[in-house]
């Protein structure tokens, strides 16, 4: 009974996956915040590397990874595929479940599959210093270990309700070298606006976006850098995706259904993309299941149009499903999903029903956290817990079709950052939030559209 | 130098006995209690919650005898009587003693009763001083109370000494006369202003922060703003949120009545459940947005009679809106629903959506108060 799928280090793949060459419609076009005109690259380059813009506007299919990038992914990478024997049989299931576990990174999660590539452009085009945000902190201690590994300063801009609520994050992001400040802040023109409105906010993605492309803008050779949304990002996190296919095919498997958590999309995209072709070409039968918070469900009833990447409209016109970009989703215990918008690519996919979404609330997802962490030991993030909710519950579905249906799980990170959010939930404390759609679409309908 | 603080500290010391003795409430009913073999309890009660204040830089004002000044005197206390009474103490006595408070310039009212304690103070303190209530009486709905006498004492020194946010709540009480009789008629009687620690202060770094009630009843109010333009009518039931979202809307509203809303301006103002049957009538159709009245959770049958099971019904009760702050929804564990017909209350009751902020709801248990019992209610 296997229950380690590994590669060795010279399988990690050499190539990432841009699903932009396999997509049904073709992606509609960042618009220029203030012409409305789409994008030109020139107009990223304030705040972008080259590189980086390249990969954002490519539309090869295939495109190569440097070899210093793949000398770092090295560290961690590949990621152990685990076969959920003690799970399986906890819930005395016929399916078999996987999960692919990202966090075995040194900094617990997934988000430093991007991190290396994007300070790796910025420091080949002799940027000095990197301004960014971070929602539950993983993204910022991510992309502060790798402007530490190329030697470039970095600042994170990090949602105030996650920076009081983890204040280790702060602590390892010092260690690699970064500063890291709570948002909003007084540092920049965007956090002071909404301080004066809101002086004890606990902040959200949006504002923090804000205040680091500012920073970006304002300070000399600093460039901005994004942990999730963006197509590099996407991209880069194909590396998931592909190991997964590969370790599969070891034990003579593919996935029926993969699960993953999304909340601006980085992880998941990164797990399905590389099967998104098997499944439009090859016309195989597997679902892709983006898994999100009640709380702030963009994929599942957000509205399909273009919208600003954050609060202060400073960021290009995306379409993607969104909440509206003024929404600032309720302090919910997955930080990192708290997010009013979602990936282009992937609501072009989940338009297109290639992708689906189902939306949990988060007393349910500690559970199903709680029982996994009893079953296989590992202590699940509690964005990372969203996709064992649902795989559960399809196991159990099992049991009564018998059918031994494989079930994959994307694992983004550990929980060890966030223990104070489980024993919230074992005092029940907890707070199950809705999103009131109708009553939302209704004052909507009468808003003059932008 | 900070001024030395003032507290005007009174003592219901009849609040309580007739609870005891089967009375449902004291009013009037002293010398009966007495004779069914009462005791006193809010000087007990008084007394643990001042032991919660030893050593607090404050100087208190009070009334003589038994309405505060024995109580002060055995806790240690810097005081000063103000007020005395002529005789044995009444609700009268109560009032004056407060009224002397406010032209003092009292920065806090703390009193020891129940709800026709609270009533008698905040209707002379109205909102000119903030009043936390020490729970001592037999009913105990208004919003001024802490959860115990001890409790009491942890907020008077929390708002002291580290100035706790204040908000607005509502006075309430029950009509003892006919609750005596069997029927239980709540009503509102007034808003006072109250200091709180959030229920939710050992996680509320996590979760609000420090954020303000007030704040996310405006936030409640804007989204509703926003919903309501879709040219329904909207029944508005009593209370500080549902005001505050007339207040945004910049149309009248009566804090303690029933109104009717649409298109921005009021239609029916103070209305009964006539008035509310016959614009039904008119409109076709309307919604109803109701907010949690009081200490207990009541949404629907207690302080807006007028939002009656026949308006429920032919409003449908799928057009029922309830709104609440994130802390009031953390200090009730269920929201009740008390219509007085009971096959409604149960299709009302379940898990609901509460909006408690701008786009933002809750799932909140609501039940029927039938079936969670008169007990568990509250302190009935």
């Amino acid at each position: 009974m296997r229950t380690k799928i590994l590669l060795d280090e010279e399988e990690m793949p050499k190539r990432w996956y841009n699903v932009a060459a396999d997509l049904l419609t073709p992606l509609d076009p960042p618009l220029h915040p203030q012409t409305g005109e789409p994008l030109k690259p020139e107009d990223l380059e304030m705040i972008f590397p080259k590189g980086l813009i390249r990969q954002e506007m490519s539309m090869e299919r295939w495109i190569e990874i440097p070899d210093e990038v793949r000398d770092i992914l090295r560290l961690w990478r590949p990621t152990p595929l685990f076969r959920a024997h003690r799970l399986e049989e906890h819930l005395k299931t016929p399916a078999k479940i996987y999960y692919k576990y990202e966090g075995v990174s040194p900094a617990g999660s997934h988000k430093p599959n991007t991190a290396v590539p994007q300070a790796y452009y910025n420091m080949k085009e002799g940027i000095e210093r990197i301004a960014t945000e971070t929602g539950a902190g993983q993204w910022g201690s991510a992309l502060s270990m790798a402007t530490s590994f190329f030697e470039l300063e970095c600042r994170v801009y990090m949602v105030r309700a996650s920076f009081d609520q983890k204040p280790y994050r702060k602590s390892i992001m010092q260690v690699w070298g970064a500063e890291c400040v709570a948002s909003p802040s007084e540092l920049t023109n965007a956090g002071r606006m909404i301080l004066k409105e809101h002086p004890d906010t606990g902040g959200s993605l949006g504002i923090a976006i804000s205040e680091a492309v500012e920073d970006a803008a304002t300070h000399d050779n600093t460039n901005y850098a994004l942990g999730s949304v963006l197509n590099h990002v996407l991209l880069h996190q194909t590396v998931e995706g592909q190991e997964l296919k590969a370790q599969l095919a070891i034990v003579d498997d593919y996935p029926d259904v993969i699960y993953g958590c999304v909340g601006g999309g980085s992880n998941f995209p990164g797990m399905v993309f590389p099967f998104v072709p098997d499944k439009l070409k090859e016309n195989k039968e597997i679902r892709m299941v983006a898994c999100e918070p009640s709380a702030c469900p963009t994929l599942t009833k957000g509205l399909f149009t273009y919208d600003f990447g954050d609060t202060a409209r400073l960021t290009p016109l995306l379409k993607m499903y969104t909440l509206g970009h003024d929404f600032i989703p309720p302090s919910i215990h997955a930080g990192g999903l708290r997010y009013h918008g979602d990936a282009p690519l992937l609501c072009n996919l989940v338009h297109d029903r290639v992708i689906e979404a189902m939306s949990f609330h988060q007393n349910e997802v500690f559970k199903a956290a709680v029982t996994f962490a009893r079953t296989e030991g590992i202590l699940p993030a509690p964005e990372a817990s969203h996709a064992l909710k649902p795989a559960i519950d399809d196991a159990i579905a099992c049991k009564k079709t018998g059918e031994e249906k494989t079930i994959v799980i994307s694992l983004s990170g550990h929980g060890h950052f966030d223990l104070s959010s489980y024993d919230a939930y074992f005092a029940g404390n907890l707070v199950d939030y809705e999103y009131p759609e109708e009553l939302v679409k209704q004052s909507l309908a009468k808003v003059p559209k932008f | 130098m900070i001024p030395l603080k003032k507290v005007g500290f009174l003592v219901n010391p009849i609040a309580g006995m007739g609870g005891a003795v089967g009375l449902k409430g004291t009013d009037g009913l002293a010398a009966e209690a007495v004779a069914r073999g009462a005791v006193p309890v809010s000087p007990r009660r008084a007394e643990i919650a001042l032991a919660e204040l030893s050593g607090v830089d404050a100087l208190f004002l009070t009334a003589g005898g038994d309405m505060g000044e024995s109580a002060l005197r055995k806790s240690g206390q810097r005081y000063q009587v103000v007020y005395r009474p002529p005789q044995e103490p009444t609700a009268e006595d109560t009032q004056k003693a407060s009224s002397t408070f406010i032209e003092e310039g009292v920065d806090l009212i703390v009193f020891c009763g129940g709800d026709g304690t609270a009533r008698d103070v905040s209707e002379v303190a109205g909102l000119q001083a903030p009043i936390i209530g020490i729970p001592a009486g037999v009913k105990m709905q208004s919003g001024v109370f802490a959860v115990s006498p001890k409790a009491a004492g942890e907020l008077v020194r929390g708002y002291l000494e580290e100035g706790l946010l204040i908000r607005e709540t509502e006075i309430v009480d029950v009509d003892e006369e006919k609750y005596r009789a069997g029927t239980l008629d709540t009503k509102i009687y007034g808003i006072a202003a109250t200091p709180y620690k959030p229920a939710l202060v050992q996680e509320r770094k996590q979760i609000y922060s420090s954020r303000n009630e007030e704040e996310f009843k405006e936030e409640i109010a804007v989204f509703a703003s926003e919903f309501m333009r879709d040219g329904s009518a909207y029944i508005l039931g009593a209370g500080t949120t549902t005001a505050k979202i007339a207040e945004l809307l910049g149309a009248e509203k009566t804090l303690l009545g029933v109104d009717v809303i649409q298109n921005g301006r009021t239609i029916c103002r103070d209305a009964s459940e006539r008035d509310l049957l016959r614009v039904i009538d008119d409109e076709g159709r309307a919604k109803i947005i109701v907010s949690p009245i009081g200490a207990q959770g009541f949404v629907l049958g207690r302080g807006s009679q007028q939002i009656s099971p026949e308006v429920l019904r032919r409003a449908g009760p799928e057009n029922l809106i309830i709104v609440a702050t994130p802390h009031k929804l953390k200090e009730t564990p269920h929201l009740l629903v008390d219509t007085g017909d009971q096959k409604l209350d149960e299709t009302i009751s379940g898990r609901r959506q509460v909006i408690c902020g701008y786009r933002i709801a809750q799932l909140k248990d609501v039940e029927a108060s039938s079936r969670v019992g008169m007990d568990q209610s509250g302190s009935f």
